[in-house]
C-alpha cells in the first residue's frame, strides 16, 4: 500500500492516457453519487425504521435498507463522502508538506537535505497503520485524527519524489541562470519546477488517496476505525456481513463502492507508459 | 561505500527508536481516560472492571508516576535491551513479541513465497511479448486485484473456498493448512503488483539492443532469459521485494484479525486498545528496526547482484 | 533464506488429511491473557482444566465440586468445607486443605468478587477447610464456584501469588498454551471422577463474531461459543450444525445517573423507559421475540417476579409525564426546561457488537419524545470512570448477574446502594436493608419480590432486554451443553457420534 509500484517515468507525451480518462470518469461517477445522492433522494443516513430491516428498494431508499432499516443509499453516500473527504484532506496536507520539504531539501542541500532524508526514511520504517492507530489514540477517533495520521504516512512519497526531481531540475542551466539573475525561490518553483512536478504529483496524490481509502476501510473492518453509527465503508461491510445469505445486495453495495473508488484512483495514477 | 551505507542505516535505526519513543510518550500523555481503568478492562474484562480493580492495578504498576519519568525509564531499559513487561498479561514484552513475531513472519514468508510463485513468472512471460494477449489480460486482472482491499479478499476467499467448497479451514491457527487462506489473501495482492513490476522491467530489457543481439546470435528464449534478462531485472526485483515487506506488515494486521492468526498485527491492535504502552513500544520498535535491517540487507544484495550499481 | 523457504514449503503443502481426527475444537471469543484464574479462569473452567470447590447446575443450584459438603455454624460466621479425598493435581501432588487455602488466598488478593466477601480467614482444619467471616454471608459457597476461585496446585503460583502455569485437577490437562489465542489439552488419566471421553481438545480464541460463525458454518470448529444474532438465524439453516440457545442472567440495561438534575425524579426515568420499544429493539438487533419487562428473565426463577407490572412502551404517556415535569418542546423539537435542554450523553462500549447498535436505536427512540442523546461508544472502563467522577448521564451496558450462580452477589455490589455497573446517585435504604438481610441469609421469596418491585418502581437502571447465550455445535458430537452460568460447555462428557 505504498507507492512502491508506481512507475514514475516522466510522461513522454503530455496529456492523459486512456487509463487516466477511464479513471477520471469513474471517479467523477463516484463523486457524483457521494455528493449528488442526498440531493436526489434526501434521507438521513442514521434514521432507522426497524420494521424495514433489510427490505428491498423503494422510492425513499432506491438501494434498499440495511439491517436497522436505514437507507443504504444515504449511508453509502455518507460513507463515501467521509472517506473521500478524509483522503482528500490528507493528500492535500501531505502534498503541501512533502513538496515543501522536498524542495527545501533540494534547494539547501547539505545537512538540511541529509537530515530530512533520514527523517523520511525513518518514518517510512514505521508501518502506516501503526501511525494512524497511535494518532487515533492521541486525538481520539475523529475524522481529523485519521486525516492527520494519514498525512504523516503520505507526505514521504511526495517528499522523495519532489526532492529527486527538484535536485535534477535545479542543476539545469536554465535554473542556474534564473538564480544568478536573482529570481526568488517562488519564481523558480513556478517557472522551472512546477511544470515537471505537477503530473508526477498527480500520480502520487492518486495513489495516496487510494492508500488512505483502503486504510480507513481496513480499520473500520477490524472495528478500530470510525465509530458507529457514523457510516463508514469498512464498518458497513462488517455490519452487513452476517446477512450475506439474506441480503447479498446490501453487502455488495459497499464492496462495489470501494472497488470502484480504488480502481478509479489507480487508473488515474497510471501515467503514460513508454 | 558499503560502510557508509551501513552507517546511514544505523543512524536510521536510532531515529526510528527515537520516533517510537516520542510517539508512545505522546500517546501516554494524551490517553483519553484513566490508564488504570483501561488496563483493568483489558485484564479482567468488561464485567469486572470496577474502581477497586483499577485502584489495585494503579498500585501494582506504579501508574502515579508522571509520564516523562516513565519515558526516561523506558529509554534506560532500552539501553539494556529490556523492553519491559506487558501491563495486561504481566509477561515480558520480549517473550510476547517473540511468539507473535514468529507467527507473523511465518505468515508473511508463506505469502511472499506464494506471491513470488504467482506474480513475477506471469509478469516476465507478459513482458517478453509486450502487447500480447497475456500482457493485456494480466493488466486487467492486476488492476482489478489491486482495487480489492485485503480484508475483502480474505472474506471472498473464506466464503468461496471454506464455506462453498469446504476445501480449507476458514480461520484458526495450529494446523498446517490454516496458513493457506491468509497467505493466499496477502499473496494475491502482492502478486498483482509484482507481476506488473516484472512485466515492465522485462519489457524494458527485452527492448534493449543487447537482447536483440542475443537473439540474433541464435540463443534460445530460455538461454536469453537466464543470461541477460534475469540479471538485469534482478536489482529492480530485490528492491521491490523489500518494499513489499511494508505492504505485508500493513496487510498482516488486517488479515490476522479476520483469520484469527496470533501475530504481531493482532497484538498491536490489542495493545493499543488495552493501553498496553510497553507492548506498543516493543512492537513498534521491532517492526521499525526490522524494516531498517531489511533496507540494509537490500543494500547489500543489490551490490551483490549488480556491482555497477552505486547508489546516490 | 533457503532453509526457511523449504520449511515454509513443507508446512504449506503438508497433507491436511485427517489432521483433526479425534481432536475436538472449541472456539470462543475470550483471549487467553495468562495462566492466572483472575484473568483467564473463564477459559480454564470451560476447558475443564481446573475445578472449583463448589459447582452449580443449570438451575443455579450448588452441587459438590472439590468440596463434597459444607456447613455453616449457627452464628453464620464460620463455614466448614469437607474436601474430596483422593484428588490429585496434574503435577501429581495431592489436593490438600493447605493447597486449597493458599489458592483461595491468592484469588482473594486480586480484584474480583471474592475480595468483596467479608472473609477474615481461610485456614486448613485437619482435612477440611475453615472459612471465617466478619458477618454472616449466605452466598459464600456460590462465590467459591466462581472461576476466579479455581484451585491450582501450589507449584502453579510464583512468589507474588500470580499463577504462571495451569496445574489444576480437571479431567483435562494442559499440554500447550500459546497466548493469546490457543491452547491444547489432553485427557488426564488420574482424574478423580468420570474420565473425559474425547482424548484431545483445543481451544481457539476468535474475537470476531463473523469469523466464529464462519468457522461453525464451514465445520472447522466443533463447539463455537457466543454467536452474533444475525449468524444464529443463518446457522440454524445450515446442515451439520446445531444451534444451542439458553436464556442467561445477563441483561441489557440503561444505567441512569439518578443524581442528574433531569433524571433525579423517578417519573423522568419512567418516561425514558416508556419511550423504549423493547420488542422492536430485541427483534431487530438481538433477534429475540421479546424484550425485558423487568430486570431478571423468567429463567432466574428466584428473582423474576410473576405479576410485576411490566415495563411498557408508550411514547405518548412518556411525553405527557415530561410535560408534567415542566419540559416544553423547543424549536428543534428537543425539550427544554428553564433554558436547559434535555440533552444527555449515552456511554457504551463496542466490545459487545450489539451495544453500539442498540445505542443507536435507543437514541432514535428517545429523540421521539424530545430527548437528545449523544452516543459515546468508548472503552468499557469509561463507565466506572464516569461513575466515579459523576459525569455519567446514561450508559448502555450488558450486565452479567451470574458472575456467581447466586445473583445476590451482583445485586449487592451494584444496587446496595450503588456500584460501578449498577445504580448511580440512587439510594433506597429500605432496598439496601432488604438486600443486606438476604445476603446474610435472612428472608426469602417475599423479600426478593419486594426488592425487585422497588427497583421496578424507582428504575435506577432501565432494563431493555434479556440475553440469550448461543453456541453452534457440530452434529458430529454429542453431549454438548450450554450453561446459563457460562461455567461449562460439557466438554468432558462430549463424544463423537458414531456414523
Amino acid at each position: 500500500m505504498s507507492l512502491s509500484d508506481a512507475t514514475l517515468t516522466p510522461p513522454a507525451a503530455r496529456g492523459p492516457t486512456p487509463a487516466q480518462w477511464a479513471g477520471g470518469a469513474i471517479l467523477l461517477l463516484v463523486l457524483g453519487f457521494a455528493w449528488g445522492a442526498p440531493l436526489l433522494v434526501p434521507a438521513d443516513p442514521l434514521r432507522q425504521d426497524l420494521m424495514r430491516g433489510l427490505a428491498g428498494p423503494d422510492a425513499a431508499a432506491p438501494l434498499g435498507y440495511d439491517h436497522l432499516g436505514r437507507s443504504l443509499m444515504a449511508r453509502l453516500a455518507a460513507a463515501l463522502r467521509l472517506s473521500l473527504s478524509i483522503a482528500g484532506v490528507a493528500v492535500l496536507l501531505a502534498g503541501v508538506l512533502g513538496t515543501g520539504l522536498g524542495v527545501l531539501a533540494a534547494w539547501r542541500g547539505g545537512w538540511v537535505d541529509r537530515a530530512l532524508v533520514l527523517l523520511a526514511d525513518s518514518v517510512l520504517a514505521l508501518p502506516g497503520l501503526l501511525m494512524v492507530l497511535i494518532i487515533g489514540v492521541i486525538i481520539s477517533n475523529t475524522p481529523l485524527a485519521f486525516a492527520i495520521g494519514l498525512t504523516l504516512v503520505l507526505w514521504i512519497e511526495f517528499f522523495r519524489l519532489t526532492r529527486a526531481t527538484a535536485a535534477r531540475l535545479l542543476a539545469a542551466p536554465g535554473v542556474q541562470a534564473s538564480r544568478l539573475l536573482g529570481f526568488g525561490p517562488g519564481y523558480v518553483f513556478r517557472r522551472h519546477l512546477w511544470p515537471d512536478l505537477a503530473p508526477m504529483l498527480l500520480t502520487v496524490a492518486a495513489f495516496g488517496a487510494a492508500t488512505a481509502i483502503m486504510l480507513i476501510a481496513a480499520l473500520g473492518f477490524v472495528s478500530v476505525g470510525i465509530r458507529a453509527p457514523r457510516p463508514e465503508l469498512g464498518q458497513m461491510m462488517v455490519e452487513l456481513l452476517p446477512y450475506y445469505r439474506e441480503a447479498p445486495m446490501a453487502l455488495f453495495l459497499p464492496v462495489i463502492a470501494i472497488f470502484l473508488t480504488i480502481l478509479a484512483l489507480n487508473l488515474l495514477a497510471q501515467g503514460r507508459r513508454p | 561505500m558499503i560502510w557508509r551505507a551501513l552507517g546511514y542505516r544505523a543512524a536510521q535505526a536510532g531515529v526510528v527508536a527515537f520516533l517510537v519513543g516520542v510517539l508512545t510518550f505522546l500517546m501516554m500523555q494524551a490517553l483519553p481516560g484513566d490508564m488504570a481503568f483501561r488496563i483493568a478492562a483489558g485484564r479482567y474484562g468488561y464485567d469486572m472492571v470496577t474502581a477497586d480493580a483499577a485502584a489495585a492495578v494503579r498500585a501494582e504498576l506504579g501508574l502515579d508516576r508522571p509520564a516523562w519519568a516513565a519515558f526516561m525509564v523506558w529509554l534506560g531499559d532500552l539501553g539494556r535491551l529490556d523492553l519491559g513487561v506487558s501491563v495486561i498479561s504481566g509477561r515480558p514484552v520480549w517473550d510476547e513479541i517473540r511468539h507473535q513475531m514468529g507467527a507473523s513472519l511465518h505468515l508473511a514468508g508463506a505469502a511472499l513465497l506464494l506471491s513470488a510463485l504467482i506474480g513475477p513468472p506471469l509478469g516476465i512471460l507478459a513482458g517478453l511479448r509486450a502487447g500480447g494477449w497475456l500482457d493485456r489480460g494480466l493488466l486487467v486482472l492486476s488492476s482489478g486485484l489491486r482495487a480489492v482491499p485485503q480484508f475483502l479478499m480474505g472474506l471472498i476467499l473464506i466464503v468461496l473456498v471454506s464455506i462453498q467448497l469446504s476445501w480449507l479451514p476458514a480461520a484458526g491457527h495450529g494446523r498446517a493448512e490454516h496458513i493457506i487462506l491468509p497467505a493466499l489473501t496477502l499473496a494475491l495482492g502482492l502478486a498483482a503488483v509484482s507481476a506488473r513490476m516484472a512485466r515492465d522491467a522485462m519489457a524494458g530489457v527485452a527492448a534493449r539492443p543487447f537482447y536483440a543481439f542475443g537473439r540474433w546470435k541464435g540463443l534460445s528464449e530460455g538461454q536469453m532469459l537466464r543470461r541477460h534478462g534475469l540479471r538485469n531485472i534482478g536489482v529492480a526485483m530485490v528492491t521491490f521485494l523489500s518494499l513489499q515487506f511494508v505492504m505485508l506488515v500493513e496487510g498482516v494486521v488486517v488479515v490476522e484479525s479476520i483469520f484469527g492468526w496470533p501475530g504481531i498485527g493482532h497484538a498491536l491492535v490489542h495493545a493499543i486498545f488495552g493501553r498496553d504502552v510497553p507492548m506498543v513500544q516493543g512492537t513498534a520498535l521491532l517492526l521499525g528496526l526490522g524494516f531498517v535491517a531489511l533496507n540494509a540487507l537490500t543494500d547489500l544484495l543489490t551490490r551483490l547482484i549488480d556491482p555497477r550499481e552505486i547508489r546516490a | 533464506m533457503r532453509p526457511f523457504l523449504t520449511l515454509t514449503l513443507a508446512t504449506l503443502f503438508a497433507s491436511p488429511a485427517l489432521a483433526t481426527e479425534g481432536v475436538l475444537d472449541v472456539v470462543a471469543p475470550f483471549e487467553i491473557k495468562g495462566a492466572d484464574p483472575s484473568t483467564s479462569g473463564n477459559i480454564m473452567i470451560k476447558m475443564e482444566l481446573a475445578e472449583t470447590l463448589v459447582n452449580a447446575d443449570p438451575d443455579g443450584r450448588l452441587t459438590s465440586g472439590l468440596a463434597t459438603e459444607w456447613q455453616v455454624a449457627d452464628d453464620g460466621l464460620s463455614w466448614l468445607f469437607r474436601l474430596r479425598p483422593g484428588v490429585t493435581f496434574h503435577d501429581g501432588t495431592p489436593l490438600t486443605a493447605q493447597a486449597v487455602a493458599d489458592a483461595l488466598a491468592h484469588a482473594r488478593a486480586k480484584p474480583g468478587l471474592l475480595d468483596t466477601a467479608p472473609i477474615t480467614a481461610i485456614a486448613p482444619e485437619g482435612e477440611d477447610l475453615r472459612i471465617t467471616l466478619s458477618q454472616p454471608f449466605a452466598p459464600l459457597p456460590a462465590f467459591l464456584s466462581e472461576y476466579r476461585a479455581l484451585i491450582y496446585a501450589p507449584a502453579a503460583y510464583d512468589a507474588q501469588g500470580n499463577a504462571t502455569q495451569v496445574i489444576g485437577t480437571g479431567p483435562y490437562r494442559l499440554t500447550r498454551m500459546q497466548e493469546p489465542l490457543r491452547l491444547e489439552a489432553e485427557r488426564f488419566d488420574g482424574y478423580w471422577g468420570q474420565p473425559a471421553r474425547i482424548a484431545q481438545v483445543t481451544y481457539q480464541a476468535v474475537g470476531r463474531a463473523e469469523t466464529r460463525a464462519l468457522l461453525a458454518e464451514s465445520g472447522d470448529a466443533d463447539y463455537v461459543f457466543n454467536l452474533d444474532p444475525a449468524s444464529v438465524a443463518r446457522l440454524s439453516g445450515v446442515a451439520g450444525v446445531e444451534v444451542l440457545s439458553v436464556p442467561v442472567p445477563r441483561s441489557l440495561l440503561v444505567k441512569v445517573n439518578a443524581g442528574h438534575p433531569a433524571l433525579s425524579d423517578p417519573q423522568a426515568r419512567r418516561a425514558l423507559s416508556l419511550a423504549i420499544d423493547r420488542q422492536g429493539l430485541a427483534q431487530a438487533i438481538l433477534r429475540y421475540p421479546t424484550g425485558a419487562d423487568q430486570l431478571f428473565p423468567p429463567s432466574v426463577a428466584d428473582w423474576h417476579v410473576e405479576g410485576l407490572e411490566p415495563l411498557a412502551h408508550d411514547p405518548e404517556a412518556a411525553r405527557a409525564i415530561l410535560a408534567d415535569l415542566g419540559w416544553q418542546p423547543g424549536p428543534d423539537g428537543i425539550l427544554t426546561r428553564d433554558g436547559e435542554r434535555f440533552a444527555l450523553t449515552l456511554t457504551t462500549y463496542p466490545d459487545r457488537p450489539e451495544l453500539p447498535l442498540s445505542a443507536a436505536v435507543i437514541q432514535q427512540m428517545l429523540a421521539q419524545i424530545g430527548v437528545e442523546v449523544t452516543i459515546d461508544s468508548t472503552n468499557s472502563s469509561e463507565i466506572p470512570v464516569r461513575h466515579a467522577d459523576g459525569t455519567l448521564d446514561l450508559a448502555l451496558l450488558a450486565r452479567n448477574f451470574a458472575l456467581v450462580p447466586d445473583p445476590i452477589g451482583t445485586i449487592l455490589t451494584d444496587y446496595a446502594p450503588g456500584g460501578d455497573w449498577g445504580a448511580m446517585g440512587w439510594q433506597n435504604d429500605a432496598f439496601t436493608a432488604l438486600i443486606r438481610d438476604l445476603a446474610a441469609g435472612q428472608g426469602g421469596q417475599d423479600q426478593r419480590d419486594q426488592a425487585m418491585a422497588m427497583l421496578q418502581a424507582d428504575l435506577p437502571v432501565i432494563p431493555v432486554a434479556w440475553y440469550q447465550q448461543t453456541a453452534a455445535v457440530s452434529t458430529g458430537v454429542s453431549g454438548a451443553v450450554i450453561d446459563p452460568f457460562e461455567r461449562t460447555i460439557g466438554l468432558s462428557q462430549m463424544d463423537w457420534v458414531q456414523p
